[in-house]
């Protein structure tokens, strides 16, 4: 009788949260976000992925996991499905309250902040601490580290991003984007702007004057505000002096970021010369 | 003295949203500048074409359904309008205009599907001005659920920003819109003048106004027609802009009284005066960046109606 009481106390107690497993290196990985499954990728964990977003189409091997849908929010019941050991979100509020139910139910997360470059190595290096894989992420982390320790080159042309055409939405100095540009060589002209991204007036965009009207966009068409009469008031739209930037390489902080910041700096000077 | 008072207000208005900006321009070169000419200028009078036209819009629907919470979105136009807006973004329509035009097409939509619906309420083609209220908020939410479905069932993640594009905004200013909507609000501006008289009538009860000779079927319908279509090209050149039809009305009724022939020309010369600064304001005060203006009409626009509402109580 005492022993059948002690037992079902110790089941109990192995059933709560105290009694998990210890935490080893995850095996199952949902990567909730296309940086975080590039940076799993790279680190040499890209096997051990069995859940990604529906936007995390690089490497081309992410294309083969099994997708848990758009992400924003989370569908938690798809995460759960996949069994995982490890779900790696964004540090947004919606992600949050998922990440509290995922962990309700046992599974582990980790909530990492990726706005700028400045988070790529830390991000890098807690991914690597979770999978085992120290070494190689502190290489990759230490990779990424310098690309923001290296001095920006003068810039030698200008340029806004435009977000959205109605309202102008544009790029400010808390973005990602406006560091890519910055070690392009090519100056925000919105580097005012503290908050990532800002609705602005078109007169400001047209008295700034960029030289470069940059979208992230994923074909080569120009964008149809190009056509619109008011927007013919700033120069580079009108000279059609557009960078169609795709996001998959541009739109995201990882570890292609070097890359994207060298074609952005090609593309400026091919044109240049043109 | 209050007319020129209002006009002296609305010319500064107009003035005030050329000279303006935050770009800096030198007074000398004001009518030289390019940013001037081709983005303030038409900006500023597109302002004054929406905000009057959202001023008798506002008016009208308040008298047809005598009910002051009447609004020119409140019908189910700014629902449509959103629909046909995200279904622009959706199905990638081509095309400069194609965002505004569906949203126009989407506003006409709910229009006939409200204006159907009010119909079935009163026998022989009277219009039912609680039908038409009930039935305008719920075409707008279900409009609403289905905008709502297609953003979030959509991958395009820039479907997210047809809401800022909804929230209302004057950028899409230029020539184009503004001759667009100076050839377009006379018919349904002059629609409603002329009902000035019966909407005086309308304001007794109906069966009154009819014993006193108004036609009051036909009243109703022009009257919601003309002030819908008027809503339905504001809202297509620029998203929904609230309080402007709400508060302008009202304050015009404080200052001017109950009779429509001073009221509707006094609606659409205050809403056109408060839109020109609010645009103004929302352009200059956070630059570089920009504030909604709808949070402007809001922020100007409520004070002054409770401070005119109090002295009004008062006396």
């Amino acid at each position: 009788m005492k022993r059948t009481f002690l037992f079902v106390v110790l089941f109990l107690a192995s059933c709560g949260p105290s009694g998990r497993p210890a935490v080893g290196p995850s095996q199952r990985i949902v990567s909730l976000l296309p940086s975080f499954t590039e940076i799993l990728f790279a680190i040499g964990a890209g096997d051990r992925l069995v859940g990604r977003t529906t936007w995390c189409d690089y490497p081309p091997a992410a294309l083969d996991i099994p997708s848990v849908g758009d992400g924003m929010p989370p569908n938690v019941e798809a995460v759960a499905a996949r069994q995982p050991d490890l779900v790696v979100l964004y540090n947004s509020g919606p992600n949050v309250t998922a990440a509290k139910q995922l962990e309700r139910i046992g599974i582990r997360t980790v909530l990492l902040d990726l706005n700028r470059l400045e988070d790529l190595g830390p991000a890098t290096r807690t991914l690597g601490r979770l999978t085992g894989l120290e070494e190689r992420a502190d290489s990759l982390a230490n990779a990424m580290d310098s690309l923001l320790h290296q001095p920006p080159p003068p810039s030698t042309t200008s340029l806004a991003f435009i977000v959205w055409d109605n309202p102008p939405i544009t790029i400010g100095r808390g973005s990602y984007l406006h560091q890519l540009a910055a070690l392009a060589g090519a100056r925000n002209v919105f580097d005012d702007v503290a908050a990532p991204s800002a609705q602005v007036s078109l007169e400001t965009i047209a008295a700034r004057n960029p030289q470069w009207i940059a979208v992230l966009a994923d074909s080569a068409v120009t964008p149809a505000f190009a056509k619109r009469r008011e927007w013919r008031a700033v120069r580079a739209v009108r000279e059609g002096h557009f960078l169609l930037l795709p996001g998959s390489l541009f739109g995201r902080p990882g570890p292609r970021s070097a890359e994207a910041v060298r074609e952005l700096r090609v593309r400026l000077e091919r044109t240049a010369s043109r | 003295m209050k007319w020129t008072l209002l006009g002296f207000v609305a010319v500064l208005a107009l003035i005030g949203s050329v000279v303006l900006g935050p770009a800096a321009v030198p007074l000398a070169e004001l009518l030289r500048s390019d940013i001037v000419w081709n983005l303030r200028a038409p900006r500023a009078l597109l302002a004054f074409l929406v905000g009057g036209s959202l001023g008798v819009a506002g008016a009208g629907l308040q008298a047809l359904v005598r009910n002051p919470l009447a609004d020119p979105f409140l019908l189910g136009l700014s629902g449509g309008a959103g629909l046909g807006a995200v279904l622009a973004i959706a199905l990638h329509l081509p095309g400069p205009w194609a965002l505004p035009l569906a949203a126009f097409v989407g506003a006409l939509a709910a229009l006939g599907l409200v204006y159907r619906m009010g119909l079935i309420g009163g026998a022989g083609g009277a219009l039912d001005p609680r039908i038409l209220l009930l039935g305008g908020v719920a075409v707008g939410a279900f409009a609403a659920a289905i905008t709502t479905a297609i953003v979030s069932l959509a991958d395009a993640a820039e479907l997210r920003n047809a809401f800022l594009w909804l929230w209302g905004g004057l950028s899409a200013a230029s020539w184009d819109s503004v001759l667009l909507v100076a050839l377009y609000a006379p018919i349904p501006l002059a629609v409603l003048f002329a009902a000035s008289r019966p909407l005086d009538l309308l304001a007794l009860g109906e069966e009154p106004a009819g014993y006193l000779g108004a036609d009051v079927n036909a009243v109703k319908r022009r009257v919601y027609l003309a002030a819908s279509l008027l809503t339905a090209a504001a809202v297509a050149v620029s998203g929904v802009i609230g309080f402007v039809g709400l508060v302008v009305p009202h304050i015009a009724r404080l200052t001017w009284g109950h009779r429509h022939r001073a009221l509707l020309p006094a609606a659409f010369i205050g809403g056109g005066a408060l839109l020109a600064i609010a645009d103004t304001l929302a352009r200059t005060v956070v630059a570089p960046r920009e504030l909604p203006v709808g949070v402007v009409t809001a922020l100007i626009g409520v004070p002054m109606f409770a401070l005119l509402l109090r002295r009004w109580t008062i006396a």
